[in-house]
């Protein structure tokens, strides 16, 4: 792909990004019109709509169950629109060439693929929608994304404005619901109401994933929100005030690994009154110490030990910043075990000639 | 020609941090080196795990430098920089514990360069660069029991 083409298409995943990042108040009549719409299309009147304030307080006004018929012949809204949306998908596949969604080898994907269609599908879907889902009882609701359904009309609109392929009729729907990825968050069609929610009020990530160390990761504006660690979705304690007590009852395991990681090792070593096996002089690291302690069973469920090491190199501040590492539990010399991190064997570890 | 930060940080385009002292030259060193979540250590100490593919493609390293891997934060990378065809790299290698990124070899010094761990010089030879691991409960490999990478 040439220079020029290949910031067209990171322009394009920015812009779609940002559509489904946005905390920007929903636009209510952009929202509505495309929704009604799209009942019309799927043979149904426009709906009463009913606007929350977040994904969690729609529950309340949607019943669980996925309704497949409203009565005996004919199709509820709910699955006409997911007729109508896959149908759209498998028609914009044939004008694309190949489908979005790529079996597994099958090769190296399209370079506008590997530019849009993979870092959305990563970062949008797998590191903000999910996580957020899984906060919610959505396994028995049909939920349409809104916002987080950036991700597959991004895929088509890139192919349209700069892939060389023309959908024609096609057009009108995939805008429908291009309007809708910039004007709302999540919503759920029924027969006469519509429910939508707005938009978060603010959304944290790091590394294309959900994380924030201060506070929630995702909040909406009617208080519901949702705490994560790197892309995990955690209680706000683990956040908010994560001591050893709290991990030592968390029955997650991956929860408890981020409760650690947010302690910090060192904290968490000192605070948990972990029994130190031994320590030794790191042969890699001149005037520093390794130090070895076992792990409560309760952590990660088997026999393990952390190893505490310091930095090589100084921080801003002057100082060397300590690090834990999860080692096997049978290793009871801590130069062994700073050797097994690196798969070394402790004699060549302890040639380490210098640690930067 | 003295080799220090500033020399490096010139050549590549990468802002070192501040606090890192920028004149002193950077020692050029036989043997292995950490440098945060990464070590170098020479082909020949670990050729029992490592083993370079037959077909194995080569690349040049740059004196613009060539990234290694980036840090957790995204915006940290560790970059090896060596002159002009002096030094090639390729990640077409097998290692037994799966650390290995690649292998590179020099005919004269090249350096690995980090914006917060500074820089670090090796001889000429054949290295492997491996990245740190730590035991993990999610993954069991097989012969290794599981572990995770290490991204600083």
């Amino acid at each position: 792909m040439s220079v020029p083409r290949r910031l067209e298409a990171a322009d394009i995943r920015d812009e779609w990004l940002g559509w489904a990042l946005s905390t920007l108040p929903a636009d209510q009549t952009a929202a509505e019109a495309a929704i009604s719409e799209l009942y019309e299309r799927a043979g149904r009147p426009a709906p009463r709509f009913l606007w929350v304030g977040s994904p969690n307080a729609a529950m309340e006004f949607v019943p669980a169950g996925i309704p497949m018929r409203e009565f005996v012949k004919t199709l509820s809204i709910a699955s006409r629109l997911a007729t109508l949306g896959s149908e759209l998908r498998e028609a914009l596949d044939r004008r694309v060439g190949h489908p979005w969604a790529l079996a597994w080898g099958q090769g190296e994907p399209d370079p506008l693929d590997a530019e849009v269609r993979d870092p959305l599908r990563d970062f949008v879907r797998d590191g903000v929608c999910t996580p957020l889902r899984l906060a919610l009882p959505l396994a028995e609701r049909l939920t349409w994304y809104g916002q987080h359904d950036a991700y597959w009309i991004a895929h088509y609109d890139a192919w349209r404005r700069i892939g060389g392929r023309t959908f024609r009729g096609l057009n009108g729907q995939l805008d429908l619901w291009a309007t809708l990825a910039r004007s709302c968050g999540w919503w759920w069609p029924m027969e006469e109401l519509c429910v939508v929610s707005l938009r978060p009020v603010s959304v944290r990530t790091e590394e294309q994933r959900l994380h924030s160390e201060q506070g929630p990761a995702v909040a909406y504006a009617d208080g519901w929100s949702v705490h994560a660690w790197r892309g995990t979705r955690v209680p706000w304690w683990v956040i908010a005030d994560p001591t050893p007590d709290r991990i030592a009852q968390e029955p997650n395991i991956e929860v408890r690994r981020c409760a650690i990681e947010r302690l910090g090792w060192e904290a968490y070593i000192e605070q948990a009154g972990l029994r130190l096996v031994a320590t030794a002089r790191d042969p890699g690291n001149p005037g520093f110490d390794l130090l070895l302690y076992d792990l409560p069973g309760t952590v990660w469920g088997r026999r393990a030990r952390v190893l505490l090491a310091t930095n090589g190199s100084v921080e801003r501040d002057g100082r060397r910043r300590r690090y834990g590492l999860g080692v096997p539990g049978h290793l009871d010399d801590p130069v062994a075990a700073a050797a097994w991190t690196y798969g070394l064997s402790t004699d060549h570890y302890a040639q380490l000639a210098r640690r930067t | 020609m003295t080799v220090n930060l500033a020399t490096l940080s010139d050549r590549t385009g990468l802002a070192v941090l501040e606090h890192l002292e920028r004149q002193v030259a950077i020692p050029v060193i036989e043997g292995i080196q950490a440098q945060g979540d990464l070590l170098v250590v020479p082909l020949r100490l670990v050729g029992a795990a490592v083993t370079v593919r037959d077909l194995a493609r080569w690349q040049d390293v740059p004196a613009t430098g060539l990234e290694l891997l980036r840090g957790a934060a995204g915006g940290n990378p560790h970059s090896l920089v060596a002159d002009p065809g002096t030094c090639t790299w390729t990640t077409d290698v097998r290692d037994t514990f799966r650390l290995a990124l690649g292998v590179f070899h020099n005919s004269t010094p090249v350096y690995l360069l980090h914006p917060e761990h500074g820089a670090t010089g090796f001889t000429p030879g054949a290295y492997v660069v491996r990245r740190q691991r730590e035991f993990d409960h999610r993954l069991t490999l097989r012969g290794g029991g599981g572990h995770r990478l290490i991204a600083d």
